[in-house]
């Protein structure tokens, strides 16, 4: 993928201030149609033309944090770019309605930060400790 | 020397006939056993025309034949040089160096397969087995009813389950631990499961620092199901008619 004609063609179609972007980014100038937006602000692109991107490379994610991880990608938009389902969520009325009114809000895998799961005993333990009940002196028992 | 064998005979006769006395019978001679012989009588005749006339030379009836001689015998064209295998070994494996670099060539013309994660992802099927999750049914209650099939079935005995009923009367899990460090990812207790409960999402990124992050119990996978629940229930959906 990295030719002149096809990085010539990336700058014209996305604009040079794009190109820069995702030059820091992905690393290589992609061009294609904005499919969607999910609640965190990434953008999801698609190109089905097999010319231009290589089937296999044609969904991709421009991250809207920095710091980008790839569970910042929430759940539907998950099996969109995982070639899962073949329509964006946006469109899927099949996970539109699936879709559950308690649905959680997606977090991010927080590993390594203050918000890491730490695992703990949902039941009473099983075993509890000795604790010395001394009784006061004088008094007989 | 099958052509040499009559003139030995004669030869023999004739010398048999020279140094005997005549009142010997011919046939006597001839029959003379070789045991009893001497060696001076088994010599063979030496023809000093055929030292003068040059080398010894193969008599007419053995001389070189070409193939056109003989054109119905079959003969090994390969007899004088390397055979057929040898020479299909030197064609194809220097050749198949060639061959091999030019395929190089080829693909280094190519763009690259090269796929760039995370911001482009390969393909999963909805069958795919990463992080595990707990279910609720649409109005929000729990799936799980705590058969403890699941654990049952478990190869690795990475599912713990305790279980008290609640205080509406029905039986729920007070404790599903999963110790993913454990678990193989054989996708055994989501095919257990009546009920749908315990799946396996198709989260692979749920890789973590520690070890004890690993350890989950029913909140984190109750957790898990809840902020998923719709793209587990589209996989399900896509795979409900060979389920």
């Amino acid at each position: 993928m990295v030719s002149l004609a096809r990085l010539f063609r990336g700058i014209r179609q996305v604009g040079v201030k794009e190109w820069w972007h995702q030059m820091q980014y992905i690393g290589d100038v992609k061009a294609g149609t904005l499919v969607g937006k999910d609640q965190f602000g990434n953008r999801y692109f698609e190109n089905l033309n097999a010319e231009q991107e290589l089937p296999g490379r044609h969904r991709w994610i421009d991250f809207a944090q920095h710091d980008l991880n790839a569970t910042q990608v929430p759940a539907e938009w998950h099996s969109w770019l995982s070639h899962i389902r073949k329509d964006p969520p946006t469109e899927d009325k099949l996970m539109q309605n699936l879709s559950p009114p308690w649905k959680a809000p997606w977090v991010e895998n927080l590993t390594g930060t203050r918000g890491a799961y730490r695992s703990y005993n949902t039941v009473k333990p099983k075993i509890e400790a000795w604790e010395p009940k001394v009784s006061a002196r004088g008094q007989s028992s | 020397m099958p052509f040499a064998r009559p003139s030995v005979a004669l030869g023999l006769y004739a010398r048999a006939a020279i140094t005997r006395p005549a009142q010997l019978h011919p046939s006597l001679v001839a029959y003379r056993l070789l045991s009893t012989s001497s060696p001076r009588l088994q010599a063979e005749p030496v023809h000093e025309h055929n030292h003068l006339s040059g080398p010894i030379k193969s008599p007419r009836t053995t001389a070189t034949y070409t193939a056109a001689n003989e054109p119905d015998k079959y003969i090994n064209p390969y007899k004088d040089g390397p055979g057929a295998l040898d020479k299909a070994a030197n064609l194809f494996f220097f050749t198949e160096i060639v061959r091999a670099m030019w395929l190089v060539m080829e693909q280094f013309f190519r763009p690259p397969y090269t796929i760039m994660y995370p911001y482009e992802k390969g393909p999963l099927s909805p069958r795919f087995r990463g992080e595990h999750a707990l279910r609720r049914y649409p109005s929000g209650e729990e799936r799980c009813i705590a058969c403890k099939l699941c654990e049952a079935i478990c190869p690795a005995q990475a599912i713990t389950i305790e279980s008290e009923a609640r205080l509406d009367g029905s039986r729920r899990t007070t404790k599903y631990d999963i110790d993913m460090t454990k678990c193989i990812y054989c996708g055994f207790c989501q095919e257990a499961c009546p009920v749908d409960a315990i799946v396996e999402t198709q989260n692979q990124e749920f890789s973590t620092e520690t070890r004890e992050e690993l350890l989950y119990n029913k909140e984190k996978l109750l957790a898990n199901g809840d902020r998923a629940e719709a793209e587990i229930a589209a996989n399900l959906h896509a795979d409900h008619v060979y389920r």
